[in-house]
């Protein structure tokens, strides 16, 4: 059944630009970082002996609020394919579960960030060896700068989902994602346990990994959460 | 009896506002079932709730003599719908529009083809749906809801917003549906002529509830004319009628007959006559199945 | 004009869309309580680190990202079933439609403006400042950021008007705002860029020398420049929208 319907969902997002909003956010985070070495290189690279790891730094910088903003584009545009002229109707009277329907969703979001995780490690290889960065290129690191903060966001993802499936004001999402992109901006000063804080891999132990493990379990939750909230009430 | 579908005492509230209350709806296979009241009677709430888009308050609701709760979404795959406003995919052509459904519901893809053939859209297949006019737009819902072929059809409002071609286009295609598939119908609407055209059952709510539910020839019969008579001295002269076995009614003076054949109503005089009562008038009482309907919906009783 | 001011104010009164502005305070009270700063090692008004702060975030991304969501908040009831047609079959002019809605949004950021610095002011008690509040900064910097957001509207409405969905303008909104941050570190880029100049215009550090934190010269250019741009497209643009 889920299968069905992510072909389905994957056919609706057709011409809606989410691929390439999914391409855009990687590319616009190194496009950033090719400005940023394109002024001033040599400045840069004077700063650290490890060229790469310090490119990798300025890259995530903007990888958190990108995430935040990125995920609340996408969702809130999935939505918004459904509500425009009330099509959740006739997709829920269709043979098929509720359940399956948010999960369908879910998968579709979840693909394209995890597409545009992957563009940003490829870009982020791709300009670092541009820059001529050394020979020993930290593959693992690129690994985890691409793909622990899409992990850790899934909450993020969850939370979102949730809001913008069951709003049929899209603006409240939206504003949802402007407040988080704040928290997620001022990362080193939120306390642990906001989910906004988690992209940027920062905790007091120091250890990226707990914010990874923390987005799925959490991630998982607030998933289910919204997805029974959403069974639960009337189709408009 | 098999009943398609059978709700008992279904009803919806919304907040402290009740929508639909105590609904017994009873439709057999193959039939035609009309379901008719004005705006805000809550025919679509109660379409939502048979399509499972909303829980009931209480009561329950069979679906080929299954539990919609239990079996929803067997149910839901013999079952085709329409809702309120046709529901689309702006940015995708028609045929894409149905391909994200005929995915969903596993067809086969020629399926599209004769569906859109039914509702005459073959020619737009590969229009975006933006462009699309209403009537156009509501074909498209239809043919949505025929991709599954399925054994009951539900339509609400289906002509709503059309023009009177598109109307009686509509109509006839839905007129066609049973007599080739052996489909079961249930189309909402305000407007009891719509209807009349092609159900062969009605359903009348009104506030909620279920005033009428009968065939549709039950319902004409109410449309019969009766025929006034105005004489002299109308109470004797209705007793005398009554008293020489002629079915009669007495109001405000006027004496209305109820059968009312050629015969009948010359029998009715000549006994009248033949009493020594004047008579001034004998009239036709013409009430349209509208009339009737609105009658019904107003004063909230049945005739 | 001012019927049509009326009724835009009406909509937007019952559209529960209230809740945006306020989103201020609450961002301000967030921001004011993380404060990047501390004053300990300064020896001047506990009020400008407090200022310099709170400014940073608010100007950089928040006030621009918000103002977008209000634009196309005040465009969803005419995106919604004939909306437009409804309004526009009125004895209006397309171009008095767009002034007001323009005009209701300029006014509704000064008053998100004025929420943000009495959220400062809250902020300041309760941590129990004794300093002077300095009104003039406060003044220039309110103001200044008002008028820098003001071409940032003009595009943001003619958006709103353009798509339906929030999503789409917004996602440009975001493609224009992110890089500020970026940009901001260069004098040289910052000055020309017209989602900096929110942030510069607030930035309490800056040259004092004019009315404003940035040069005439450069708020005439940038900003001015940049509303005219924004505003006629907008503007020309609306009136040519089939509805
Ligand atoms: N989602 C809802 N929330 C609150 N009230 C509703 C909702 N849907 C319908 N109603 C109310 O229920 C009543 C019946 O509406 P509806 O079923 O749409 O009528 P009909 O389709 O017969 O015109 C109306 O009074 C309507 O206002
Ligand atoms: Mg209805």
């Amino acid at each position: 059944m889920i299968g069905k319907l992510l072909r389905a969902d994957f056919l609706k997002i057709k011409r809606k630009g989410l691929w390439f909003l999914s391409f855009l956010g990687p590319f616009g985070v190194i496009a950033l970082q090719m400005v940023n070495y394109g002024v001033r290189k040599d400045y840069l690279l004077n700063q650290s002996d490890d060229d790469w790891g310090y490119f990798l730094e300025y890259v995530h910088s903007f990888t958190p609020l990108a995430l935040v903003l990125g995920i609340a584009i996408l969702t809130s545009f999935m939505a918004s394919i459904e509500n425009e002229t009330n099509a959740w109707k006739q997709l829920i009277s269709l043979p098929v579960s509720k359940m399956s329907v948010y999960l369908s969703k879910f998968m579709v979001l979840g693909s394209l960030l995890f597409v545009s995780s992957l563009l940003l490690g490829v870009f982020s290889l791709g300009y670092g060896i541009l820059l001529n960065l050394g020979d020993q290129i930290p593959y693992l690191e690129l690994l985890k700068y691409s793909f622990y903060p899409y992990l850790a966001a899934l909450p993020i993802l969850a939370l979102q989902l949730w809001i913008a499936s069951v709003s049929q004001n899209q603006g409240i999402p939206i504003t949802t994602g402007v407040l988080g992109v704040i928290f997620a901006y001022s990362a080193f000063i939120l306390p642990d346990w906001m989910i906004w804080k988690w992209p940027s891999l920062m905790n007091e132990w120091d250890e990226p990994l707990i914010n990874v493990m923390l987005g799925i379990g959490v991630g998982t939750l607030l998933y289910i959460v919204g997805m029974l909230d959403f069974t639960r009430r009337d189709v408009k | 009896m098999e009943y398609v579908v059978q709700t008992t005492n279904l009803s919806k509230r919304f907040g402290k506002e009740s929508a639909v209350i105590g609904l017994d709806m009873k439709i057999r296979k193959g039939e035609i079932y009309g379901f008719l009241g004005p705006n805000g009677a809550g025919k679509t709430t109660t379409i939502r709730m048979l399509l499972g888009l909303m829980k009931a308050s209480s009561g329950t609701i069979q679906i080929f003599e299954k539990d919609l709760n239990k079996e929803k979404i067997n149910i839901l795959k013999r079952v085709g719908s329409l809702v309120e406003n046709p529901s689309y995919y702006p940015h995708l052509t028609a045929y894409e529009n149905l391909e994200a459904l005929r995915k969903i519901l596993g067809v086969p893809k020629t399926r599209i083809h004769e569906v859109l053939e039914i509702v005459r859209l073959t020619e737009v297949a590969n229009k975006k749906v933006k462009g699309f006019s209403l009537g156009m737009k509501q074909r498209l819902g239809i043919a949505a809801s025929l991709l599954n072929s399925p054994e009951l059809l539900i339509l609400d409002e289906p002509t709503n917003g059309l023009d009177p071609s598109g109307i009686i286009e509509i109509r006839n295609l839905i007129k066609q549906l049973p007599a080739e598939t052996g489909m079961t119908i249930l189309i909402s609407s305000h407007l009891l002529t719509e209807i009349d055209q092609m159900a062969t059952t009605v359903g009348i709510v009104t506030k909620g509830k279920m005033i009428y539910q009968d065939s549709i020839e039950s319902l004409r019969m109410y449309a019969q004319q009766k025929v006034l008579l105005k004489v002299s001295d109308s109470e004797q002269a209705w007793r005398s009628l009554l008293g020489n076995g002629i079915k009669a009614d007495w109001e405000d003076g006027i004496i209305l007959l109820s059968e009312h054949s050629d015969g009948k109503v010359a029998k009715a005089i000549h006994t009248l006559v033949h009493e020594g009562y004047s008579i001034y008038r004998v009239e036709e009482e013409k009430r349209s199945l509208e009339d009737i309907f609105l009658q019904m919906t107003t004063r909230e009783k049945v005739i | 004009m001012v019927s049509i001011l009326q009724s835009e104010w009406f909509k937007f009164r019952h559209s529960k869309i209230m809740f945006i502005i306020l989103t201020v305070p609450i961002i301000g009270i967030f921001l004011g309580f993380t404060s990047r700063f501390s004053n300990e090692d300064f020896e001047i008004n506990e009020w400008y680190l407090s200022l310099l702060s709170m400014n940073l975030t608010y100007a950089l991304l928040f006030l621009p990202l918000i103002t977008g969501v209000l634009a196309s908040a005040i465009c969803r009831y005419e995106h919604q079933a004939g909306g437009w047609k409804q309004l526009l079959a009125l004895p209006v002019t397309r171009g008095r439609v767009f002034i007001a809605k323009y005009v209701l949004l300029i006014v509704l950021v000064l008053v998100m403006q004025v929420l943000f610095f009495v959220a400062v002011y809250i902020v300041g008690m309760i941590k129990g400042f004794t300093d002077p509040f300095p009104m003039v900064i406060v003044w220039k910097s309110l103001v200044g950021g008002w008028v820098a957001t003001l071409p940032l509207i003009a595009l943001q409405l003619w958006m709103s008007i353009l798509f339906k969905s929030f999503a789409a303008p917004f996602a440009i909104n975001v493609i224009l705002t992110l890089p500020t941050i970026l940009v901001v570190n260069s004098e040289r880029f910052s000055s020309f860029y017209p989602w900096a100049q929110p942030f510069l215009m607030m930035y309490i550090g800056g040259e004092t020398g004019d009315t404003f934190y940035v040069p005439w010269v450069q708020l005439l250019t940038v900003v001015g420049g940049s509303f005219i741009l924004f505003f006629v497209g907008g503007y020309l643009y609306f009136q040519r929208k089939a509805v």
